[in-house]
């Protein structure tokens, strides 16, 4: 095989078994890696309806055939479970340069299963793979675990690992690697933290080979000149990282504002790209075989925020920011460092900050409850206190450490809870963006902007220009846009390739690397199969069309400033027509024909409409 | 008439706003002027062979793009804002 290393380690924790198992060819091709290889074995091997922290869960790590070889950009893996945020099923995907490191140390995913006795760390090396105590991390901060392990085993070694939020399974607990690098969103930490699996070293001398390198070559090339002649690939995202979305936003009035409360945040530009760029930034970093740099390698000092780190990205400046009503960077960037260091996804801690101050304002939650904490919107030093409080399980911090759908529930209002499926909404106002609400509603994680980016066209007008406020050709879209990242998100490459570079070259670049002839259609019909296998995952795991849904306020709640005044996502629209374009019937299923179309088993107990 | 840059724009004008003269005019008209004052490495942000390339430019928060393009007509109170193409995640 060429591209794919050939070979599956799979890890049972409670009986302390290793085992090496080959990569069918079958499944590689149809498949690709990363997040579809990963889906599939989830699906093939967990019932759905496992509770996501029992040692029932499996924990898939899997880079993709791109991870490690010189394709642009070409570092990246995922993390996939049941999702202990969700209750769906998660892919939460990072770059940096442990997913190579995976490769070169013999594998192309590994499969952890059960519960071990008592902490341990996972240490890779060449091939062969053992369990160690790790009784004396637990407790350890991400970078203070990484340090540790890679003395205890090669300081060349490549850490992935839980800090103590996810030890304590919070709910939207993270997997770090590379110290800065996050898998995410949908609770893959608490998961992780769930097994008593502290982290995973790794490190390996081998390569990835390529079928045809002449081919391979000429292709990434060209590959390369598209993404550096563009302007956001080749300069912009390098300049000022994705924290210069803020201004973009904010301008079109879809910068989500005190909880979703508005579109517009008047002081924005103070935690934007440009003040990030003058005022925090040390220096622009890229993660393994990077061309475009966007990450921000930053230091806050001379305030009560001291600290360095990397970030924060637009996500996290806008959910510790705007989201918040708080506009100083230097308290949004020490709240984007104390999730690194515990291990935290950043937008559902902004996010559920962020209702956790609505609901204070309408003195559902009081200062008894807070410990004394003023949680006003704006209140930035209350900002990053709820933070430090979450980070590390104390007082009120451990119930915000459920996320804010839970919060709210808790306290009588699930609908202030800004979330799908019980994640919380990212930077983007779906009644400013008719699309990307759409993408929201659907996304198989949980409310995700990377799953279907149609910010591109309809913002940023990349690859061109598509009205943002109308719902024609949107459910089309979001279908493209959805299954060509689900492909994309398999093959290990980066998203931001996409912003110079489409399908045809991706395709090529497959082809050229693996030897297996991906047609620009193959290539896409794999994202369909993945996006429609993580369908049955989820029908199976007990969530329905309801759940395809946006929170009431972005269906009824008209944005009351900015230049998107007056909208409301209309959502219920566009969801019939897209439920028919995937090939699914009314009630959200997929259809028998649709499933054998992609080589995909009917579940005839699915099939039928469901209320 | 405000006008307001963004991101490499601000490198570019050294500016992160100014103030324009009011009069009939409209984004293209404008567009020339500051081409003029700025040079190339502003032109090659926002015209290619006369029509508007990458960067996004709103009128009072709207889109031009989704309006009349370099042909949007210009009030004396407008905020036109202008910022290179960007993008994320």
């Amino acid at each position: 095989m060429h591209g794919w290393i050939g070979h599956i380690l799979r890890v049972n924790l409670t009986t302390e078994k290793v085992s090496r198992e080959p990569l069918d060819p079958g499944l590689a091709t149809d498949y690709i890696g990363a997040r579809g290889l990963g889906t599939k074995v989830l699906f093939d091997e967990v019932d759905p309806k496992v509770d996501p922290l029992s040692p029932e869960n499996k924990l898939i790590f899997a880079p993709g055939p791109f991870t490690g070889t010189y394709a642009p950009s070409g570092g990246r893996y995922d993390v996939v479970t049941k999702g202990a945020l969700t209750g769906a099923i998660a892919a939460a995907s990072s770059g940096g340069t442990w997913g190579p490191a995976l490769k070169y140390a013999g594998y192309d995913m590994v499969i952890l299963e059960g519960k071990a006795a008592h902490p341990v760390y996972l240490w890779i090396k060449d091939g062969t793979a053992e369990l160690r105590d790790a009784t004396h991390l637990w407790g350890k901060t991400v970078p203070d675990t990484t340090d540790a392990v890679r003395a205890e085993t090669d300081e060349d070694a490549k850490v992935a690992c839980i800090g103590p939020a996810g030890e304590h399974q919070v709910l939207f607990a993270c997997i770090m690697n590379d110290m800065h690098r996050a898998a995410g969103r949908s609770g893959v930490g608490a998961v992780m933290g769930s097994k008593n699996l502290k982290a995973i070293a790794v490190v390996g001398r081998g390569t990835v080979t390529c079928a045809d390198n002449d081919a391979f070559a000429r292709v990434v090339m060209q590959v390369r000149e598209k993404i550096l002649g563009h302007p956001v690939g080749g300069t912009g995202l390098r300049l000022y990282g994705t924290d210069v979305l803020v201004n973009i936003l904010n301008q079109i009035g879809g910068h989500p504002t005190k909880n979703f409360q508005d579109g517009y945040f008047a002081t924005a530009d103070k935690i934007g790209g440009e003040s990030l760029s003058a005022k925090v930034l040390q220096r622009p970093k890229g993660c393994f075989a990077c061309i475009i740099s966007c990450g921000r390698v930053t230091k806050v000092s001379h305030t009560k925020y001291a600290g360095e780190g990397e970030g924060p990205e637009y996500e996290t400046a806008w959910g510790f920011g705007s989201d918040c009503g708080v506009d100083d960077l230097d308290a949004v960037t020490k709240a984007n460092y104390y999730c690194n260091e515990y291990g935290l996804d950043t937008i559902t801690m902004g996010a559920t900050v962020a209702c956790a101050m609505e609901l204070y304002g309408l003195g559902l939650i009081t200062r008894k409850d807070t410990g004394g904490l003023a949680l006003e919107f704006g209140n930035a030093e209350a900002m990053v206190e709820a933070t430090r409080l979450t980070v590390q399980g104390e007082g009120f911090g451990q119930k915000l450490g459920l996320g804010s759908y839970r919060l709210a529930a808790a306290y009588g209002h699930p609908e202030l809870s800004m979330t799908v499926k019980k994640q919380e909404m990212p930077a983007y106002d779906p009644r400013a963006i008719q699309g990307i609400g759409l993408n929201y509603a659907t996304a198989n994680c949980g409310a995700a902007h990377v799953r279907g980016y149609t910010i591109s066209p309809e913002v940023l007008g990349v690859p061109t220009k598509v009205n943002k406020d109308t719902i024609e050709g949107k459910p089309e879209l979001v279908i493209t846009f959805q299954n060509l990242t689900a492909a994309l998100d398999a093959s290990g490459a980066c998203l931001f390739t996409t912003f110079g570079i489409g399908a045809d070259e991706l395709a090529a670049m497959l082809s050229a690397l693996t030897g297996v002839e991906y047609s620009t259609a193959e290539f896409l019909k794999c994202g369909d199969r993945i996006w429609n296998l993580e369908r049955l995952f989820n029908l199976k795991a007990g969530l329905t069309a309801k759940d395809d849904s946006l929170p009431p306020r972005i269906l009824k709640e008209p944005l009351k400033s900015g230049a998107s005044k007056g909208r409301v996502s209309r959502f219920p629209e566009m969801l019939p027509t897209y439920y028919k374009l995937r090939g699914w019937d009314a009630a959200g299923v997929p259809t028998p024909a649709k499933l054998q179309a992609l080589g995909l088993v009917a579940e005839p107990a699915l099939s039928g409409s469901l209320t | 008439m405000k006008i307001r840059y963004f991101a490499t724009l601000r490198n570019v004008t050294h500016k992160t706003e100014e103030d324009w003269a009011p009069r009939e005019a409209t984004v293209g008209d404008l567009l020339r002027d500051l081409v003029g004052r700025y040079g190339h490495e502003f032109e090659r942000w926002v015209l290619e062979n006369g029509k508007l390339r990458f960067a996004m430019v709103f009128v009072n928060g709207q889109d031009v793009r989704e309006q009349q393009g370099l042909d949007t007509p210009l009030a004396p109170d407008d905020t036109v804002v202008f910022i290179p193409p960007m993008a994320g995640g």
